[in-house]
């Protein structure tokens, strides 16, 4: 056994070189969304500066009267350590706590939510307050020396009213989700106790479908979502809807692009449930539907976390369906950041753009943070098997 | 399992798949065979624009579309068989080239040049993105096991981002005087426009798409190489088999079926590359086939839009993908076959 | 952050009770689609003011309006056009005639803004624009170059500026490829007085002239940004700010944007002027363009009543005041200001820049210039071969259209 242990036991220069690539992936992978995270807190001027240098510290910006202080970085990467580390070990143990059995997913995200909110409010909120005094005492420790605005962020959420687009957001992908996982795992499971021909088909036609350039189906459904109401008049009558510029209506169309997907990943996840499970159920006398919901369903939540996930970024992340079939008033965030990028756009916008864009990352940070594990154990439990 | 049963299961899916996907597919698969046009009538109309203080009037032999009884304009539909794709392959300039030997200016019309690249982009960033995703899915297996989470979590970043943006954010970094390439030039010490030549895009595009999909590879290799067998590892250690030989011999094999699935998948997303033809602005220098469809589709100032040659160039496109799936697919199929319960 | 959410309290508070700035209270529901360009928030916000409203600035209005207004009900009132984007309106007939509407709540309007198909009023114009060139006069006076006006005397002044070590690149164009650098040959090759089309619709560009044109665009590219074929208006405008270019035919609604303190490092420095001529004697090379309204036609009359009444209010001199800077308002009460110089000696010059053409045909033209015009900028493709492939182009487009038979 040692000796398997020794020869597993890899040579310095090797953990040294494996090591040194990690670091600059994690260097490569940050950097670009690190970088437009600094852009998107200075002045215009700053924020498109040719020398890096003047994008980190931000004369202009500070010129303008706006800055941190020393004082200022280092009560914040302290507070900041302290609630990221907070984030990685108390909260989970609080969150299990206080769920209610059965109900951790949900648990999680009420939880990473109010985390969210509460931190923002302390960092945002209470620290400028206490540091601004603080600032006034020190004298030159309290001097700006690091540029540094907050004002696209104001105008982002303030003036423009970004949250409209944030709750739409939010609408679109629960839905998307939700019916996203409720029709596929049906299927999923259905593909995957039918070794029939029929459902072998019926998986390559899935995939032949996802394969269809989006751009295609996009433009067929827009002269019908806008004319429904006049083409379904003779059937329904007077309620007949304008499905342009509904979110359920792109909710369904988002689903049906998504299914493909979805079904592939559930079915292998459920192929690697044993079929014994539910035949068991089924001698005893129960259903398909019975035998799915009694035994399937309390073991499936790895495989079904994991294609959620997926699907949330698909509808969160969507930009071509969203962009053509909503109106203004039910505008997800993708969409409405690309419209800070017309024809006519001053630098302003496109900083405001970046700040924008770095905010709707946000979510994705936290959702990333929460479900992390259950990401790399539900694929370990085999939702993917090819 | 009875079919009424499974026909239950799977039915909503279904359903939504014809209905959103199979059945403009096949609007699609008829339009690209027909051509509507509006009836156009040549009339002689005067236009009054404003000038600065006083307006302009011109008076000008216009080309509009009829106006029907109903309000709407009148149009006619013709079959016109393969005529679209004629427009859009232009096959005899394809044998013209060929005829006289030079086979670059092919790369001329817009379909050819749009698949060379396409081509090209899915079938190099494939084994880069399998070799990087495995490679970094390698080394955070072999990290230290507190350091792993917030690897992972960092690893993940360029798959979660939004592409827009992640595209966004590249093009900033190099676009100008972008700080990456203020950089460069002043390593280099040569003046570096990374967008005003078509390889240089090109290359930008090939390392946005890998940084972008490896992480969706790495985790799912990671997954993957937790369920390793110790036992035949360790028997291959036994054995004397190198550190080489073992991650030949014992993890890639056990690793096939993900890499099968990664490769579907990956064949399929890139083909369809669009956002980074949009994002990095290449439309000079490269083209992609879905960024041609979506060109042919976008409207003018004018509101015409090429419904038919887009209908064709997509079909066209939808060839293509099943061509390239059918390797993998054949391999799910001999799967399906030996697994089928 | 409290003082500041208090702040945004008392704002919205204002922006409810504001409705006093409009004549009238709306009770219609309105809605309204146009681009989002600083001078529709001006119009639109001022719209608002009557109650009632929806505005809708989207960037994809052009894919969005013609089905929409053709959609019965209309899914919207009021519509933003420009003098490109009124002619799919114009040729399904989805806009009504405003000539008693103007009658009625219209006295205010001036001929000058009344846009007149076959006589009819079709739409309601708010503002022009044009490309016109904008100079960095500290540049060009300290190195006694005089102002240019032909492309001939700018690439000189290009060239001087250059040699003298001054700027890499003093030239700056929008020449992004697709709809921006086929806008840039709209504007040199009737500079040069070619005509576009023939009279059975036909294209005309493959001759001198448009050899011509095609080598004058090419012909500046040494003066300008190598990665010139990415460039937009918005990459020009920060050229120009950061002061790394000193001369470029950019649109006048950017004239604004120089003198922005927040964003600008040349703030007072830079001077509008006419559109440079590609000839002697001849047009400024550009095209003069129009913003304004139109009303949909599926849309009961009291409908389109309402919403012309908020159109009017949203056009009307207090907004103009307020937003003198934002656009060349074509409203009474606009005060030309020192930005708004090279727009109207453009549109003022004889002989005069021509508008851009409101026909099918031109749409058509306009993206196969986009779609063939870089490969000769690339050097993949000589000047002949490149009119050569934009004429087949258009030829096989406008069969499909069913402009050519």
């Amino acid at each position: 056994m040692s000796d398997t242990a020794k020869a597993l036991r890899q040579p310095f220069a090797l953990r040294f070189a494996s090591g040194a690539f990690l670091v600059f992936w994690c260097v490569l992978a940050a950097f670009p969304i690190f970088w437009i995270t600094v852009m998107s807190f200075k002045s215009p001027r700053d924020a498109f500066a040719a020398s890096p240098w003047d994008v980190i510290t931000g004369p202009a910006t500070r010129a303008a009267g706006n800055g941190l202080s020393i004082l200022d970085i280092v009560v914040g990467l302290v507070v900041l350590f302290f609630a990221l580390r907070w984030a990685f070990t108390r909260l989970p143990d609080l969150v299990a706590r206080y769920s209610p059995p059965g109900m951790i997913v949900l648990g999680w995200l009420l939880g990473a939510a109010v985390y969210a909110l509460v931190f923002v409010l302390l960092f945002f909120g209470l620290l400028p307050l206490i540091l601004g005094a603080l600032n006034g005492v020190l004298g030159p420790l309290g001097q700006p020396v690091l540029g540094l605005t907050t004002q696209h962020y104001e105008a982002v959420w303030g003036e423009n009213e970004f949250y409209r687009n944030f709750l739409n957001s939010m609408l679109v992908t629960a839905g998307v989700v939700t019916i996203s996982l409720t029709v596929g795992t049906l299927a999923g499971y259905g593909l995957a106790r039918s070794g029939s021909d029929l459902a072998f088909w019926l998986l390559i036609l899935a995939l032949v479908f996802r394969a269809l350039p989006h751009s295609v189906l996009v433009a067929g459904y827009l002269p019908w979502f806008i004319n429904s109401a006049e083409i379904l008049r003779p059937i329904f009558g007077e309620i007949s809807p304008t499905l342009y510029g509904q979110p359920w209506a792109v909710i369904a169309v988002l689903v049906a692009i998504n299914q493909p997907f979805t079904i592939w990943m559930l079915r292998s996840f459920f192929q690697n449930i044993p079929a014994e499970l539910d035949e068991a159920a089924r001698v005893d006398g129960c259903s398909h539907f019975q035998a799915f919901r009694r035994v399937i369903m309390p073991v499936m939540w790895p495989g079904v976390i994991t294609t959620g996930l997926f699907s949330f970024l698909l509808g969160y992340n969507d930009f071509l369906v969203t962009a053509l079939l909503l109106d203004a008033q039910n505008q997800t965030m993708v969409p409405a950041i690309a419209g800070y990028f017309n024809r006519e756009t001053t630098t302003t916008d496109q900083v405001e753009a970046v700040a924008a864009a770095v905010s709707i990352t946000a979510p994705l940070f936290l959702l990333v943070m929460v479900f992390q594990r259950q990401i790399v154990s539900g694929l370990t439990a085999g939702a993917v098997k090819g | 399992m009875k079919f009424r049963t499974f026909a239950a299961f799977v039915g909503p899916s279904v359903l939504m798949m014809v209905f959103f996907i199979a059945l403009p597919l096949v609007s699609v698969f008829l339009e690209s065979f027909k051509v509507t046009q509006p009836v156009m009538q040549q009339v002689e109309v005067e236009t009054c624009t404003p000038g600065f203080l006083t307006q302009t009037c011109t008076t000008e032999l216009k080309t509009i579309p009829v106006i029907g009884a109903d309000g709407k304009v009148e149009t006619t539909t013709q079959w016109q068989g393969l005529q679209s794709y004629r427009s859009v392959l232009q096959m005899d300039k394809v044998w013209a080239a060929i005829g006289s030997s030079e086979i670059g200016s092919i790369l001329q019309i817009d379909f050819w040049k749009a698949l060379r690249f396409t081509l090209m982009y899915t079938l190099l960033t494939l084994p880069l993105v399998i070799g990087v995703g495995l490679i970094i899915a390698l080394t955070v297996n072999n990290a230290t096991r507190a350091l792993r989470g917030p690897i992972i979590f960092v690893s993940l970043l360029p798959f979660i981002i939004t592409p827009v943006i992640g595209s966004l954010a590249i093009y900033w970094l190099f676009v100008g005087d972008g700080i990456l390439t203020a950089m460069m030039e002043r390593w280099s010490g040569t003046n570096i426009s990374m967008f005003a030549q078509a390889w240089t895009v090109e290359l930008l595009m090939y390392f946005y798409r890998v940084w972008h999909v490896a992480p969706f590879a790495f985790v799912i290799f990671y997954a993957g190489l937790q369920t390793v067998n110790m036992d035949t590892l360790e028997s291959a250690v036994i054995d004397g088999a190198s550190r080489w030989q073992r991650l030949r011999h014992v993890i890639v094999p056990h690793l096939m079926p993900l890499i099968v699935f990664i490769a579907l998948i990956h064949l399929m997303d890139c083909y369809r590359v669009f956002e980074e033809i949009v994002g990095f602005r290449s439309q000079a220098h490269v083209i992609s086939l879905q960024w041609l469809t979506f060109d042919f589709l976008v409207p003018d100032d004018a509101g015409n839009r090429a419904i038919s040659r887009a209908s064709a160039s997509a079909m066209l496109t939808m060839v293509g993908i099943v061509f390239l799936l059918i390797w993998p697919l054949r391999r799910t199929w001999r799967d399906h076959r030996g697994g089928a319960h | 952050m409290l003082k500041k959410l208090a702040l945004a309290g008392v704002v919205s508070l204002m922006g409810t009770t504001a409705w006093s700035a409009c004549a009238f209270e709306n009770t219609t529901e309105i809605k309204s689609l146009s681009a989002g360009f600083e001078a529709w928030k001006a119009v639109t916000d001022a719209m608002a003011e009557c109650g009632n409203v929806q505005a809708e600035l989207d960037q994809e209005f052009r894919t969005k309006q013609p089905a929409a207004f053709e959609a019965n009900p209309s899914l919207y009132h009021i519509g933003g056009v420009s003098n490109g984007t009124i002619t799919p309106l114009l040729n399904a007939g989805t806009i009504r005639p405003l000539d008693d509407l103007v009658a009625k709540y219209g006295s205010h309007l001036k001929p000058n803004q009344l846009i007149k198909i076959d006589g009819k009023v079709m739409a309601v114009a708010m503002m022009v624009n044009t490309q016109h060139l904008m100079v960095r006069e500290d540049v060009l006076s300290e190195m006694g170059i005089p102002v240019p006006t032909t492309w001939d005397e700018v690439y000189a002044a290009a060239a001087k500026i250059k040699d003298a070590g001054k700027m890499d690149t003093p030239l700056g164009a929008t020449m992004k490829s697709g709809w921006n650098l086929a806008q840039e040959f709209v504007n040199m090759y009737p500079g040069f007085g070619g005509a576009l089309f023939n009279d059975d619709n036909t294209a005309a560009v493959n001759n001198d002239k448009g050899v011509k044109a095609l080598e004058t665009l090419k012909a500046g590219m040494q003066y300008m940004d190598p990665e010139v074929l990415v460039s937009d208006s918005t990459y020009v405008q920060q050229q120009f700010q950061q002061g790394k270019i000193a001369m470029a035919n950019l649109w006048a609604s950017r004239a604004g944007a120089m003198d922005d303190e927040a964003e600008s490092q040349v703030v007072g420095k830079v001077k509008m002027v006419a559109a440079p001529m590609a000839m002697a004697g001849g047009a400024p090379a550009t095209t003069l363009w129009w913003d304004g309204i139109v009303i949909a036609k599926n849309i009961s009359d009291e409908e389109a009543d309402a919403a012309f009444r908020v159109a009017m209010e949203g056009l009307d001199k207090e907004m103009v005041m307020a937003n003198n800077d934002a656009a060349i308002w074509l409203v009474d009460g606009f005060v030309p200001g020192a930005t708004a110089e090279g727009a109207i000696a453009t549109a003022t010059a004889s002989p005069a820049a021509p508008a851009y053409p409101s026909t099918t045909r031109m749409g058509l033209m306009h993206t196969a210039l986009g779609n063939e015009i870089p490969a000769f900028m690339t050097g993949e493709r000589d000047a002949a071969a490149t009119l050569a492939a934009i004429e087949e182009a258009y030829t096989t487009s406008a069969k499909e259209a069913g402009v050519l038979k």
